[in-house]
């Protein structure tokens, strides 16, 4: 549906997204994974067509944007932007209609009411955008980006700003938009919400630095396995060990002065693990897992 | 260019105006201006100090002039082609109150979606940038005429019941449709156009302002110069004047949307 091949973008001299290549078919959702600044959100700009990359191409359906026909495949895209944007002295209702027509749909009243109930928003319809919370801009920002009923749908931090229970609704409309063939990225850094919702996920970091399903990718780039380096005397392996499985580790592998072991929840266990190897005649040196060591080097 | 879409973005803009209604107060303050002083002058200030308009040497002079190149002028008495002169001059200053009150609502047009971030999501509908530039020019143009409309009417109603006899109808010639009909609105619209293409270059709207409100200074000295008597605005000099503000309007379309970079203003938005 629609494919990016070796977009590269630049803004002078700063290399923001390096040559990407992937595609996301009807009824997929893939996840763009990664801190602030990776690119995520210029990624999606050139999906959705509002800036052209440097190098590469973004198509849909094999035609790729072009000045002149930029237009036409922007009316099959349903974009949610990084802030909602809304206009405050319009009422909800009105923000609503206004994209509708913009997009073309044919019954705009009927496009704004379906997408307000869907988002519980109907009773609020003749607010100004103004008086909403920073909750309901947000499912009002969702519900234009799909009041045309779009087949690609592009959503840059869908769920910011939205409490779990809204949250939770809204990735079950996406799962549902799924179902109905629709092509969703989102892009977030919420790794919890990416493997709830993607088939795919990529991790980004301006290249992609990793694509492949959630679990594997996990496993791949956020394994378990924490780190140790020892230094000073060296207590018999099976005394670390011992202590290593009191503090939640297995797995225990011990190479020279390097010790690893798999935890199922590094960050949390790592100083408990640390203290024990410590308590138990090692001097820790350094420590890392792989999911801290990505946050340090972003 | 897609009709429904500029007409759905003017609506749009139309309905941010209605809700926040104070926007149009310099237009309709400038408008009240324009009508009330010329009949402060030609009215009330010779009844106050008792001396006709004619008594200024100067004045007379300038008259001598209008009424030379002016049949119309030169057919009516003296004090009644004054007052048709002076009521000619002010309808200049028509030209001019609709620019200056739109063009604060055309400043803010591009800069003011960029600091409410509504830009983004609207480049994201099939809206080309000329339906954007066009839309937002218009929805700018469309209250200041109307205000403008509306302030001729009590013009004209004035005129009816203040002037002289004979002056009214001295005063509808091609020359004044020319002006308030073609040349106005078209001076309006080049101005305004050239107020969106600041507007979406700049990231205050402030600034756009102040480069817009420059627009209006060929038609200050317009108007200075001929009622200094340097120039005498005549029927073809207005025909030349217009032609070359739809001229103006067009070009500035091509330029302001030669200006109006989509990814520039995305990117680097502060």
């Amino acid at each position: 549906m629609i494919s990016a091949s070796q977009i590269t973008r630049r803004f002078g001299e700063r290399l923001a997204v390096d040559n990407l290549t992937f595609t996301v078919q009807g009824g997929e959702i893939l996840g763009l994974l990664g801190p602030n600044g990776a690119g995520k959100t210029t990624t999606l700009r050139m999906l959705g067509g509002l800036i052209a990359p440097t190098a590469g191409t973004v198509a849909i359906d094999g035609r790729p944007f072009t000045r002149a026909g930029a237009g036409a495949l922007r009316a099959r895209i349903g974009f949610l932007t990084e802030t909602p944007g809304l206009w405050d002295n319009l009422t909800v209702d009105d923000n609503l209609r206004v994209y509708a027509r913009l997009f073309g749909v044919a019954r705009p009243d009927l496009a704004a009411e379906r997408v307000l109930r869907l988002f519980e928003l109907w009773d609020r319809r003749s607010d100004r955008a103004a008086l909403l919370s920073k909750g309901m801009k947000q499912k009002l920002a969702l519900a234009r980006a799909l009041v045309h009923e779009p087949e690609v749908i592009l959503l840059d931090e869908p769920t910011a700003n939205l409490d779990p229970k809204t949250s939770r609704a809204v990735r079950d409309l996406l799962l549902d938009l799924r179902r109905q063939g629709r092509a969703i990225v989102i892009s977030t850094h919420n790794l919890g919400e990416v493997e709830r919702l993607a088939d795919r996920v990529g991790l980004m970091s301006t290249s992609l630095i990793a694509l492949g399903k959630p679990a594997a990718l996990r496993r791949e780039v956020f394994g378990r396995r924490l780190r140790v380096r020892l230094a000073g005397a060296f207590p018999p392996a099976a005394q670390l060990a011992a202590a290593a499985a009191r503090a939640g580790g297995h797995d225990l592998k011990i190479d020279g002065l390097d010790l690893s072991m798999v935890l199922e929840d590094p960050d949390a266990a790592t100083p408990g693990v640390v203290r024990a190897l410590v308590d138990a005649g090692g001097r820790s040196v350094r420590s890392s897992t792989n999911s801290r060591r990505w946050r340090t080097s972003t | 260019m897609n009709a429904d879409r500029v007409i759905t973005l003017m609506g749009k803009e139309l309905r941010e105006l209605r809700a926040s209604p104070t926007q149009l107060a310099p237009v309709v303050l400038l408008i009240v201006v324009c009508t009330v002083l010329p009949f402060l002058i030609v009215v009330v200030l010779p009844w106050s100090t008792g001396k006709t308009l004619t008594s200024d040497q100067a004045f007379r002079q300038v008259l001598t002039i209008a009424r030379s190149q002016t049949p119309a002028l030169a057919a009516l008495p003296l004090e009644a082609a004054a007052e048709v002169f002076l009521f000619q001059q002010f309808l200049l200053l028509y030209l001019i109150a609709p620019i200056i009150g739109a063009v604060s609502l055309a400043a803010y047009a591009v800069v003011g979606e960029k600091q409410g971030r509504t830009l983004e999501p609207l480049l994201t509908t099939p809206l080309s940038t000329p339906e954007i530039l066009v839309a937002k020019v218009l929805a700018s143009f469309l209250p200041s005429l109307v205000i403008e409309g509306l302030g001729l009417c009590l013009y004209v109603t004035m005129i009816a019941l203040l002037a002289s006899p004979g002056v009214l109808w001295s005063l509808a010639t091609p020359r004044s449709l020319l002006l308030v009909a073609v040349l106005g609105p078209f001076a309006s619209l080049a101005g305004l156009q050239a107020t969106i293409a600041v507007s979406s270059r700049v990231t205050d709207p402030r600034s756009a302002q102040q480069v817009a409100v420059l627009v209006i200074v060929p038609l200050v000295l317009m108007l200075a110069g001929q009622i200094a008597g340097a120039f005498f605005i005549t029927t073809t000099l207005l025909l030349l004047l217009s032609l070359a503000m739809v001229t103006a309007w067009i070009v500035l379309i091509f330029l302001s949307v030669a200006l109006f970079e989509r990814e520039t203003i995305l990117t680097r938005w502060t």
